[in-house]
């Protein structure tokens, strides 16, 4: 079937064993970055499988994550599981989830599925603030007030669990360019009519990959939930975590498998070079560079970088 | 035995009736023609039969079971395609994948299965030297033989072309006449809408007229050229 790895797969599985080692290299503060940038390489990435390979522009992928913060929490505290467990666990309870609300919203089109997906994560917000007013036999959520989880011992778990999910995410979306798979939904995302029409099971294949990041934005919401040991309804919903994720998978190339890499690397490290020389002008400065990348580059950082381009000359 | 029976099919869309009661069978192998004039519910009945539109009543029958408000994915994987009046592509991915999406979801196939049939389909078409071209390069001659191979890739038995052959010119025409003659020497079954009536009268086995939404004829392609409703349908009263 034609799998041999391209020349940016190499460097990508190089790349990954270098990671893999890195925490023997370095001390704790490139660690912690490099971790954050896993973390939203994970995010973005999965938001750009559902947007860049199905067509779905979803606006409330913060959903799962804020499920998987308060999953894994209660996980952790109420039954007493270890954090990897709880983790994994939340990130199933996140996909149950996500097949109740997918199966109505993801037959919405176009901008009604991105409308009705934001007002879907503002309502679950809303919900998760009034949880234990409403049902006080099963508190969840503090209110407002959150809820403080266990101080972890070390830093090193977080590191290899967001690495995991990142290359999980991206092993997935380059498993989606050459399976039948991935073919459906390239189809779904083009035309859905005419994949209809053709055999395809629009509803069914789209609903697989919506439940499938659920699941990988839900345990990287429980694994940064955790990492902060504090998390709070106002925040784990927050639609500021919808749009860098969307933002960083734009910046970085939508459609293509390492663009949400690239994308997350590169707002990260912008936002704490220019977060610690301009403390008050960095959002600006970071708003023109967004601006100029979407100008100038419009297929993404992996565009410029000619990394996984989204036309596949030739490619059976 | 007929393989496809269309059952007192009627469609409104509000107060206008896009189809009143229609009825026809088509038998396995034979090449239905649907002709009609603009607006006779041509494209509505094909949408009706491949679960893209439900009807307002009536049925949809294959093979003796009916198949009346399943999606159109299921419809297809049951054994009948169409093509779309204005030749629909994926455009960002290439001609090949077209067909292979077809071949994978229209049948099952395994992907190298698919691969192989994809190439086999684009061959038949004519189309083998564009099949690693991005699909938003052809021309309408080219999509509406990919959107052919397309559906003969999904494996249906039955086959409705949606004005295949609309915006060809002559030579064009031949030709895909001539496909459409090795197609059902292949053992499918068609069902044709066409305005071209040279492209009717040599192909056609039997020809069903709709207008305003009416079933007003059926038959041999030449008696029913010579009906009296049909020729007022086309051309007016002064000519009945």
């Amino acid at each position: 079937m034609g799998a041999r790895p391209t020349g940016a797969e190499w460097l990508a599985l190089a790349a990954l064993a270098a990671l893999l080692l890195l925490p023997l290299a370095v001390g704790a503060y490139p660690i912690r970055v490099a971790t954050v940038i896993f973390m939203w390489a994970a995010l973005a990435g999965a938001w750009n499988l559902m947007a860049g390979y199905a067509g779905s522009v979803d606006l409330g992928p913060v959903v799962h994550y804020g499920v998987g913060a308060f999953a894994t929490a209660a996980l952790m505290l109420k039954a007493g599981l270890p954090f990897l467990p709880s983790a994994a666990l939340a990130g199933v309870v996140a996909m149950a989830i996500a097949y109740a609300l997918g199966t109505p919203t993801l037959r919405l089109r176009g901008a009604y599925f991105a409308i009705g997906t934001l007002a879907l994560a503002e309502s679950a917000k809303q919900l998760a603030l009034a949880w234990d007013r409403l049902v006080p036999w099963f508190p969840l959520t503090g209110g407002s007030a959150g809820v403080s989880l266990p101080l972890a011992a070390g830093y090193g778990v977080f590191y290899y669990v967001m690495l995991a999910l990142m290359a999980g995410v991206t092993g997935g979306a380059l498993w989606l360019r050459r399976s039948k798979f991935g073919y459906g939904l390239r189809a779904v995302g083009e035309n859905d009519r005419l994949a209809e029409a053709s055999g395809v099971d629009i509803h069914g294949l789209r609903r697989r990959l919506y439940v499938a990041s659920a699941f990988v934005i839900a345990v990287t919401g429980g694994t940064a939930g955790y990492w902060l040991s504090y998390i709070n309804a106002t925040e784990s919903f927050s639609a500021s975590i919808t749009f860098q994720m969307v933002v960083m998978a734009l910046l970085g190339g939508l459609g293509t498998p390492f663009g949400p890499v690239l994308g997350a690397a590169f707002l990260t490290l912008v936002s704490e070079v220019l977060g610690t020389r301009l403390v008050y002008y960095y959002l600006i400065v970071i708003g023109v560079i967004i601006v100029a990348v979407s100008l100038f580059a419009p297929a993404g950082l992996a565009g410029l970088f000619r990394l996984g381009p989204r036309r596949v000359q030739g490619a059976t | 035995m007929s393989l496809l029976d269309v059952r007192g099919v009627t469609k409104r869309f509000g107060s206008l009736v896009a189809l009143n009661d229609v009825e026809f069978s088509v038998v396995e192998h034979e090449v239905l023609a649907i002709i009609g004039p603009n607006g006779a519910g041509k494209s509505t009945l094909f949408n009706v039969i491949a679960g893209l539109e439900p009807p307002t009543d009536g049925d949809v029958v294959f093979r003796g079971r009916p198949i009346t408000g399943l999606p159109p994915h299921a419809v297809c994987r049951l054994g009948i395609a169409k093509t779309f009046q204005i030749p629909q592509l994926f455009p960002r991915l290439s001609v090949a994948e077209n067909v292979l999406v077809a071949a994978l979801y229209g049948h099952g196939a395994s992907l190298a299965d698919a691969r192989r049939q994809s190439q086999e389909w684009l061959a038949f078409v004519g189309l083998a030297g564009k099949a690693s071209v991005s699909a938003e390069t052809l021309s309408v001659a080219e999509r509406r033989r990919a959107d052919l191979a397309r559906v003969l890739a999904t494996g249906a038995p039955v086959i409705l072309l949606d004005e295949n052959m609309a915006g060809l010119n002559q030579t064009e025409v031949e030709t895909a006449v001539a496909l459409l003659r090795r197609v059902r020497e292949r053992g499918r079954t068609l069902v044709v809408t066409e305005h071209i009536m040279r492209a009717i009268l040599g192909l056609a086995d039997r020809v069903v007229v709709l207008n305003y939404g009416e079933k007003i004829a059926e038959g041999r392609p030449a008696d029913v050229m010579r009906d009296a409703a049909v020729v007022k349908a086309y051309l007016g009263e002064a000519h009945g």
